[in-house]
């Protein structure tokens, strides 16, 4: 009993469109969205060109893939899953091969699928539990005959052998698929002690946040509902106490437990402050989606989203330091979150970018990793805040002068400071005095 | 009914790294004030930016500060804990059950509980309502694009989880938004007071009752000074609320303890509490003052059973010291009490691990090493002369409110209270059976009277019997 796979019947379009030339194969990604009953396929982008001086692509004596194509496979595989929205994930891959090379495709899937999801979960803020579907699709295709072989692997086992799967193509639509949005607030505090790495202690400070959000209680409008009900969709009164149906509000609530623990003083070298508001998306699984499902895709989604782009400033960054730019300093924007429909498809991705980047620069980058043309119109990034105060905690407010005056607690500068009210009472004395005799004399 | 607020807040502080700017930038600001306040600003600012210690107090104050705002701020939520209850109290009571908002009384939130907490027969049956403190950290008031901050300046860095702990009885005005408020200002004044270069204690709340007032206190100490060390404060505490200096109020162990906590030892406390007091005309109870455990036979794995009897009476003793804020070391097992005795020179060494009996001069001298706690002897010749005794007892009760130890024939108890009315001589002594060897069982202890009001028949008339009662040091 195998798995089931659903296809979108644009993935058909794209699959048949690709021609390989002479003995060559393709790779891709197949997209969509994990679920306990089957699985979607909504979207499938092939691995973009590699501008490479070795041999032709593809071709190498060990199997159809050597180490680079991989590496560069998983790299775009990376890429990839940082541009989908919870919810959605990389699925698997397909591989178009010329009949003569088939018999070596079953374990160059293997190969591949594997190595993408190591990449992709490495430095995740989460980890798969026993909830969450691991099984990922190979799908391998005869360029010639344009047969399809469909197999699922199960990742969580380095030795599970191929499964045999189905694999359909039907009519797929978004409207079907719950969405699940909200804006959260990032306030995150890391402290870099003096002999310390800084990516170690930025994942470790990424770590002890992303564990306080998966303990958050999450009220989904307003109330707090159980595990295994259904999600309804919310409903408000408007005005005229008619009833309309809206998207569900979900918030998120933090608590800090009191360990008992002690005040840690650490000497250290460099803090970081990390600020401001994400968007969050996650698209729901369409057949009678549960309140802990909907729960779960937020939390994985910001998750996500925060590593991500945390992770992207850094190593810009350290590039910057590369050039000799100085380490830096100051306050330094996260990339920004932009979302896109596809053409083909009505799920929106998303993608990031940089303040010094243009939506032009979206467009090209999602050319670029999803083989699909966009209209600069179709990018919406209204959906985060673009600007607002920078609120650290070191400027200077009045609020300091306030402390300053009200502190009874300067026991021991007490002696200072009446010391400096006798000198400060001696001078206005000896001023006065200097100006009334100046006074008396100018008369 | 007794609301408590409770929750983790987390308390990041740099040190070192503002170099004196902030008191440039309180200069600048200061200027266009009066022309004293600058000359003062002026001498302050030479003589506090020499003084590194002044500058971390106020980079302390200005975190507290910080805390201070957020807990103001409208995503703050409490949550009832054990129930599907969230209230946001800043943003005008928003509640996540339909039927709860600012003028629900807080009698009617206990419902909500999903399932309630019934403490076995407390005295008291204040109902406690425990309330925990959260950050709402979705759609946020003021969403800002989201940045990194980085400085590289050497500092240090004080990380703590501030353990909040608010009682707010329901007659009071003071909501709580100002009552976390007012309890983050003593936890900073605690810190200020406390802090020795870059170390800071952790403050940690306390809640006291006082006979003068009949709603709670709650003190900050901090957690890294002991109770000899804060005794300086405990006496402006007793001046403030004008309390006698005789007897401790504000030691740790007095705190008070809420009715739904349950004791993290095992042993009961207090079981003459579920006794009704003899009927006997014209007589008045005299009762042990403050909490007790019950000490007896074959608890903490120890068979002692056949002559243990005066050390578990001993031990119920020193448990009473534990509990009133007297004794901060643990009670003394078996072994400990005999290597006092050893120490003191009363008995060989090879006394120890032994199952010899002890009697009421061997409970005071032990008293008087482990505890510093002296004790009266009251001797009796006869059993049947106890009785006369009653004046004597009342008056200990009523002073010192010590339990008292008695030895005499082949058994030793634990004499609690009297009953004694002063016209007839009639008396009832209140007994606490260390010889029971059965489980913490409130129900048998009670009906089984091994906690109860004996007569004077009780005693073994002709022998003769030795009372120690312990006397309460004079001490805050």
């Amino acid at each position: 009993m195998g798995r089931t796979y659903v296809a979108d019947d644009t993935v058909q379009k794209y699959l048949s469109s690709l021609h390989t030339a002479g003995g060559v194969c393709i790779t891709g990604l197949l997209i969509g969205q994990l679920s306990l009953q089957r699985d979607y396929v909504l979207l499938s982008t092939k691995t973009p060109h590699r501008d490479s001086d070795g041999p032709g692509e593809g071709h190498s004596s060990s199997g159809l893939l050597d180490d680079a194509d991989l590496e560069w496979a998983t790299e775009h595989a990376k890429q990839v899953s940082q541009m989908l929205p919870g919810g959605m994930s990389v699925l698997g891959v397909f591989l178009i091969v010329p009949p003569e090379l088939s018999k070596e495709a079953p374990s160059t899937l293997r190969r591949l699928v594997f190595a993408i999801e190591k990449h992709i979960s490495k430095g995740r803020l989460w980890d798969l539990t026993e909830e969450d579907i691991t099984e990922r699709v190979t799908l391998q295709i005869c360029s010639k005959t344009k047969k399809a072989l469909c197999r699922s692997f199960d990742i969580k086992d380095p030795k599970s052998s191929a499964k045999p799967a189905d694999w359909k193509y039907q009519p797929v639509s978004s409207s079907s698929w719950p969405l699940v949005t909200c804006t959260v607030a990032l306030d995150l505090q890391i402290s870099l002690p003096l002999k310390s790495l800084d990516d170690i202690c930025i994942k470790e400070g990424l770590r002890s946040w992303a564990n306080r959000i998966k303990a958050a209680v999450c009220l989904i409008n307003g109330k707090l509902v159980a595990d295994e009900s259904e999600l309804v969709p919310g409903q408000v009164r408007d005005s005229v106490g008619l009833l309309w149906f809206c998207d569900n509000v979900y918030q998120l609530i933090l608590s800090l437990e009191d360990m008992g623990s002690s005040a840690v003083t650490q000497c250290c070298r460099s803090f970081i402050s990390i600020r401001g508001a994400v968007h969050c998306r996650a698209y729901l699984q369409p057949n009678k989606p549960r309140a802990k499902h909907a729960v779960e895709a937020i939390r994985k989604d910001l998750m996500n989203t925060v590593s991500c782009r945390v992770n992207m400033l850094m190593e810009d960054l350290l590039m910057n330091e590369f050039n000799d730019q100085g380490v830096m300093t100051g306050v330094q924007p996260l990339p920004h979150r932009v979302f896109v429909a596809l053409p083909a498809s009505d799920f929106r991705l998303c993608d990031y970018v940089f303040p010094d980047e243009s939506i032009a620069d979206v467009a090209e980058r999602l050319h670029e990793m999803l083989d699909s043309r966009v209209t600069e119109e179709s990018i919406d990034s209204s959906l985060e805040p673009t600007h607002g105060t920078h609120t650290h905690t070191h400027t200077h407010t009045l609020l300091t002068i306030h402390i300053w005056y009200n502190s009874c607690y300067l026991d021991k500068n007490l002696f200072f400071i009446c010391l400096g009210l006798l000198l400060a009472a001696g001078i206005a004395f000896l001023a006065m005095a200097a100006s009334l005799i100046f006074i008396t004399r100018l008369q | 009914m007794i609301l408590r607020l409770g929750g983790g807040l987390e308390f990041l502080c740099q040190l070192d790294v503002s170099d004196g700017k902030i008191l440039l930038a309180s200069l600048g600001l200061v200027w266009p004030q009066a022309v004293t306040s600058c000359t003062i600003s002026f001498f302050l600012y030479f003589f506090l930016s020499f003084s590194e210690a002044s500058q971390r107090q106020l980079e302390v104050s200005r975190s507290f500060a910080d805390l201070r705002s957020r807990v103001k701020a409208e995503s703050l939520v409490f949550s009832l804990t054990d129930s599907a209850l969230f209230i946001w109290p800043n943003k005008s009571f928003q509640a996540s059950l339909d039927d709860v908002d600012e003028s629900t009384a807080c009698g009617e939130l206990l419902q909500y509980h999903l399932f309630l907490f019934f403490p076995p027969i407390t005295c008291s049956s204040q109902p406690v309502v425990n309330l925990r403190f959260m950050m709402e950290i979705t759609e946020p008031t003021e969403p800002s694009a989201p940045c990194l901050y980085r400085e590289n300046k050497k500092h240090h860095c004080i990380r703590m989880v501030l353990p909040m702990d608010c009682v707010v009885t329901v007659r009071s005005d003071e909501t709580f938004g100002s009552a976390l408020s007012t309890q983050l200002s003593e936890m900073e004044a605690v810190t200020l007071r406390h802090m020795k270069d870059t170390d800071v204690p952790v403050p940690r709340p306390f809640h006291f009752s006082l006979p003068t007032s009949t709603e709670l206190v709650t003190i900050v100490y901090p957690a890294s000074v002991d109770d000899k060390g804060l005794e300086s404060f405990r006496k402006e505490l007793h001046n403030r609320f004008e309390l006698p200096d005789d007897r401790p109020y504000f030691r740790r162990s007095n705190a008070f303890h809420f009715p739904d906590e349950p004791y993290k030892d095992g042993y009961l406390r207090n079981p003459h509490n579920h006794l009704n007091h003899p009927n006997i005309e014209g007589a008045k109870p005299y009762l042990v003052q403050g909490v007790y455990s019950y000490h007896h036979y074959m608890q903490d794995r120890m068979d002692d059973n056949g002559w243990g009897c005066a050390y578990r009476s001993l031990q119920t003793i020193c448990s009473w010291f534990r509990q009133q804020g007297y004794m901060e070391r643990t009670v003394p097992t078996h072994k400990e009490i005999q290597q006092a005795l050893v120490d003191v020179g009363d008995k060989p060494a090879a006394f120890v691990g032994s199952r010899q009996w002890i009697g009421s001069i061997e409970v005071q001298a032990v008293l008087s090493h482990l505890l510093g706690v002296t004790s009266k002897i009251l001797f009796v010749s006869q059993g049947s002369e106890l009785p006369s005794q009653g004046r004597e007892l009342a008056n200990h009760f009523l002073t010192e409110g010590t339990p008292v130890m008695i030895g005499g024939g082949v058994l030793a108890h634990t004499i609690l209270g009297v009953a004694w009315s002063e016209t007839s001589g009639q008396i009832r002594f209140l007994i606490l059976d260390p010889h029971y060897t059965g489980g913490e069982d409130l129900q048998t202890i009670t009906d089984k009277g091994w906690c109860g009001w004996k007569g004077p028949e009780f005693w073994d008339q002709n022998a003769y019997y030795n009372l120690c009662l312990p006397q309460r040091p004079k001490a805050i």
